[in-house]
Order: C-alpha cells, then structure tokens, then sequence
C-alpha cells in the first residue's frame, strides 16, 4: 500500500480521491495539554505569541499523530481586532479559554476598522500561520477557522438580542449579519492566502436547538452561501448541536465538506445527502477524550466510522486536558478501521 | 370578582405570553389589579400558564430560542406590574437561590431562562451575573444562606469550574441544593459533579423551568 505524507492525504480526501487510510484531523483547535506541558508554558500563554501557538499545533500532531495543525485556538481574536478587548484569565489554574469581556449594545454601535487584520492579535496569528508554514516542511495540512457570520455576530453582541431581533427587527439584523458576512469572507480569505490548506466556516451558534430550519433558510444560509462562493477550496461547512432538520440545507451552501456534532443522527444525514458528500463528525471530544475510560474509546471512534463518517471529527474544539491514552486510543482506531472506504472517499 | 372575569384576564395574561406581546402583558396585568385578581394569581394561572403552553410550542418545535426569550420578556413584562402587589400571605415561601454562569462562560440566555422561573415561583434570586469567579459563587451562598446555587456553562471548557463550586458549597454546607445548566452538562456530568439537577441547553432549561413552574402551581393549588 502506498504511504501518503498527512497533508497528502488530506488534499486527496478533499477531492474524494483514493487514500491510504482516513486521517486524522478536525476543524477546530486539537491543542493538547501534553504538548503545551512539553514546551514549558501555561495555557493563557499559548494564544499570545505566535511561536507558541505554532509550536503547540505541532508537537500536539508529532506527539499523538494528528494529520493537520490548526490554529487559532480561541473565539476572540477577530472580536478583540474589532476592539471589543480580550479576558485570557491568566491567573485561573484552570483551562478557560478566552472570552470577550464586553459586547457592543446596539446594532448601529458595531464598527469595523478599516485596518482591523492589523490589529490586536491577528498579526500573531498571521505569523503563526507562516512559522507552520516554513516550520514542518509540508508534513502536516494546515488547517483553519472562522465563526460563521451570525456565530461571530453573537461574539460582538449580545446573544439574546440578535436572536430576538431575528423575530422584532429583521431588517436591521439582515443588514448586520451582511457586514458579519463581509467580515468573515475577509479573515478566511487571509488565511487561506496564508497558506491554510482547508478552512472551516464555524456558524456553530444556529442548529436547530437555537434557530427553526424556516429561519435558518432565510438568515443563515443565503450568507453562507456568500462566504463558500468567496473562499477557495477546500471549505468545510461546520455547524454543531442539532442538525438533521438542515443537513440538506448545509449540503447546498457550496462546502466540500459538511461537518456536524454528536447531537446529529449521522446515518439519517447519510441517507438525505446521499454517499458522494464528504460527511465529518461526531464525536462528543470532551466525553470521549476526557473522562470516558480508555477501553470505551474505540467503541464511540469505530461508531462514528460504521454510521458513514469520511473523517471521524470531534463535534468541538478538543479541551486541552485530555487524557494521553485516549487520545492514543482514539487515532489508533481511526487507523484500524479507517483503511476500509468511507462513502464518498475509496482507498489505494 | 366573577370567575368568568378572572378566567378572562388570567388567558389574557396567558395568551400575550404566547403571543409574546409584551404591552398585551402589561395591558392585562393592570386591569388584574384594577379589578381585584390575586397578583401572586395572575402570575401563576396566567403568566406562568402561559410559558407552560410555550414549553409544549417549544417541545413540537413550532417555537425555538427567539421565540422562548421573546415569551418571557412579555412574562416579565407582566410580572414587573404585578410583583409589587403579591400580598405575603399568597406566597408561599421558597427561599432564596445564588445563580450565574462561572468563569471563563460569557453565555448567560440559559441562566437567564431559569433566574425567570425562580422569579416566578417566588424565589429571593442573588443573580452574580456572568463570567463570576469560582469563589464568589461560595461566598455569596455563606452570606445569603442560600438554600439553591444555580450554575451554567455552556462551554466543556468551563464546565470544571463547577466541580470545584460544588465541592466548596457541599464541604461548607452539604444541605445545599446544586443545580447546574449549559449545553455541556449531561445527566452523567451532573451526578459525576454530585450535582442535584441540571438542565443541558436554554430550551431544556426552558423545560425544566416549565416543569418546575407547574409543580409550584399544583402546590399552589392545593
């Protein structure tokens, strides 16, 4: 059989080409607490320089044998641009990733500056992505993220009042997750010229635990259809929580790749798009990667690869605090049984 | 009054609920006490009534979260006309509870849902916000003597701050009631925690919320 470097055998993955076995990745951070402890830093720490961040994508996939290197790890980056600040909490022991310490009140208050990819820590980003770029030699897919527009609105103001305002003051809502779009658009397009060689648009904030599939069709989509037509190639649609009232939907936004989590039915998502479509998902990353025993691992990784996943990913981010033999249990089993073809992607 | 009278405002009350019309509530809830409906009644048998029939809305997903936050502004809508005049002796006395979402957790639509439905029932609330560090959840408990600490998170990543809450209230004060909500948080998660109840996600917390209100109403009844 031949062998394929990971980035590889992602790009085939991508365009549903033969592979030698289904890899291991996802499009959300997969930073591990092994690696961070191996470089001699705290968690805070690691969203703040670009070296750690860097460094941190990689020893997490040279340590447990992740295909890709993802970055960035949190939420607030582009929020923190837009000068809403940044709480890193870097006096807690605990692992909290960072949040946006305070929201705009009003629609009409939201401003985005001209210069905003300059500003607060995008450069560090920017440079993280050129260190991964110079750094592995082309070992490893490097991949990337952005919120989706109304996910990214809900960083900037308050959750309750976009959601209400979908239903008082449509207009004005329509309008501003336009101005989200054009954000978006402008941050996945930087970091694809960058170098990532895949990219996810996160609009994780609107499965159907939120928002009805009525809604969905006349507020989300229609943008995210914008952003997938603005991007190139690969692009993964990824949305979390409930979502087989709109897989089809997400199917006809334009993605290579639709991406879900556990809280999808993945073989009745299988069945409405059909065996031609790059499925990702489903695991529950903090159940099975944190606290579960080791032995149940393979179980929940196998599962998702017999209910028709082409690359098992978790449903999130993964929590840094994993558990090391977890992990080894979870890429090992991607390994053993992910040799077989999955429904859209055959095997050398 | 008449009962057909009361009947008549208490759906008004119940229906601009549904309708999340929030001038209806206020509309409805003065002419409660223009015309001598019980505050603490037109809370429970309208109002309160009212979000029952959205829980079952929510449940047939004919309404979603827009819909359920709209809901209960036009319930607080009401409430805030009618709360001044609950007479002490209508109320039951329920306690009082500390709620918030804990650090490093910004998302407080669930937290809120469920601070409405202790409003509701007649709980003395101790809101600490959000974001709120681990200990002040403690603290505020010891001050208060609450009997309930409500927590959410809707993130993992901030889920294990609530075990070390827990572990805190229950060394101090074991007879503490621990409720924890956020998308993260299972039934395991929450007796792994030693938790007391949870809900997963602000429709379940909505659920929940109704159930609870519902069982204060039978009491009420009775």
């Amino acid at each position: 059989m031949a062998t394929m470097t990971p980035r590889e055998r992602i790009q085939k993955l991508f365009k549903k080409e033969p592979i030698d076995t289904m890899p291991v990745f996802s499009g959300q951070g997969m930073v591990t607490i092994q690696a961070i402890q191996k470089m001699g830093i705290r968690f805070p720490q690691v969203h703040t320089k670009a070296e750690y961040l860097a460094e941190s994508a990689i020893t997490s996939a040279e340590l447990f044998g992740f295909d890709a290197v993802i970055i960035p790890y949190d939420m607030c980056t582009v929020p923190e641009a837009l000068g809403r600040g940044v709480s890193l909490y870097e006096a807690s022991e605990d692992i909290l990733y960072p949040t946006v310490p305070s929201k705009w009140e009003k629609l009409e208050d939201v401003e985005i500056p001209p210069d905003f990819l300059q500003r607060g820590r995008m450069p560090i980003v920017d440079e993280a992505f050129r260190i991964l770029k110079s750094k592995q030699n082309g070992k490893y897919a490097i991949g990337a993220w952005v919120l989706g527009p109304f996910t990214m609105a809900g960083q900037v103001i308050e959750l309750d009042l976009l959601l209400k305002g979908v239903k008082k003051d449509k207009e004005r809502v329509v309008a501003f997750l336009d101005k989200m779009t054009d954000l978006v658009i402008k941050v996945a397009q930087h970091y694809q010229e960058l170098g990532a060689d895949y990219i996810s648009i996160r609009d994780m904030g609107t499965g159907t635990d939120l928002l009805s599939p009525r809604m969905w069709q006349s507020l989300i989509m229609p943008n995210l259809v914008k952003i997938f037509k603005a991007l190139k190639p690969p692009r993964v649609n990824h949305i979390c929580g409930s979502t087989n009232l709109i897989i089809e939907m997400m199917n006809e936004c334009g993605a290579e790749a639709l991406s879900v989590d556990h809280k999808n039915d993945m073989a009745e998502s299988r069945k409405k798009v059909g065996n031609d479509v790059l499925i990702f998902g489903d695991f529950d990353a903090y159940a099975t990667l944190n606290q579960m025993d080791v032995s149940k691992v393979e179980g929940v990784i196998k599962g998702c690869i017999d209910k028709g996943a082409d690359a098992v990913w978790p449903g999130c981010d993964i929590w840094p605090d994993v558990k090391k033999e977890n992990v080894e249990a979870y890429v090992a089993t991607i390994h053993k049984y992910g040799k077989i073809p999955s429904p859209a992607v055959g095997r050398l | 009054m008449d009962s057909a009278r009361r009947e008549e405002i208490l759906k008004g009350l119940s229906d601009a609920v549904v309708e999340y019309e929030e001038d209806a509530a206020r509309e409805w809830a003065q002419k409660a006490l223009d015309e001598g409906v019980d505050a603490f009644d037109a809370i429970m048998n309208g109002l309160a009534a009212g979000m029952e029939i959205v829980g079952d809305l929510y449940d047939r997903q004919e309404y979603f979260v827009p819909e359920l936050l709209m809901c209960a502004d036009a319930l607080y809508a009401g409430m805030d006309i009618l709360k001044p005049h609950i007479k002490k002796e209508s109320v039951p006395q329920r306690g009082q509870v500390v709620i918030g979402t804990v650090q490093g957790d910004v998302h407080d639509i669930g937290k809120n849902i469920i601070k409405l439905m202790f409003d509701v029932g007649g709980f003395t609330v101790h809101d600490l916000g959000r974001d709120v560090p681990l200990e002040n959840f403690v603290q505020e408990q010891l001050r208060t003597d609450s009997e309930i600490v409500a927590m959410s998170a809707m993130m993992t990543t901030t889920m294990m701050g609530m075990k070390k809450v827990i572990e805190m209230i229950k060394a101090k004060n074991p007879n503490v009631a621990i409720m924890l909500g956020g998308a993260p948080v299972t039934k395991d998660v929450a007796d792994l925690f030693g938790a007391d109840g949870y809900a997963e996600s602000a429709g379940n917390a909505v659920q929940e919320a109704i159930k609870m209100i519902s069982r204060l109403r039978e009491m009420h009844k009775e």
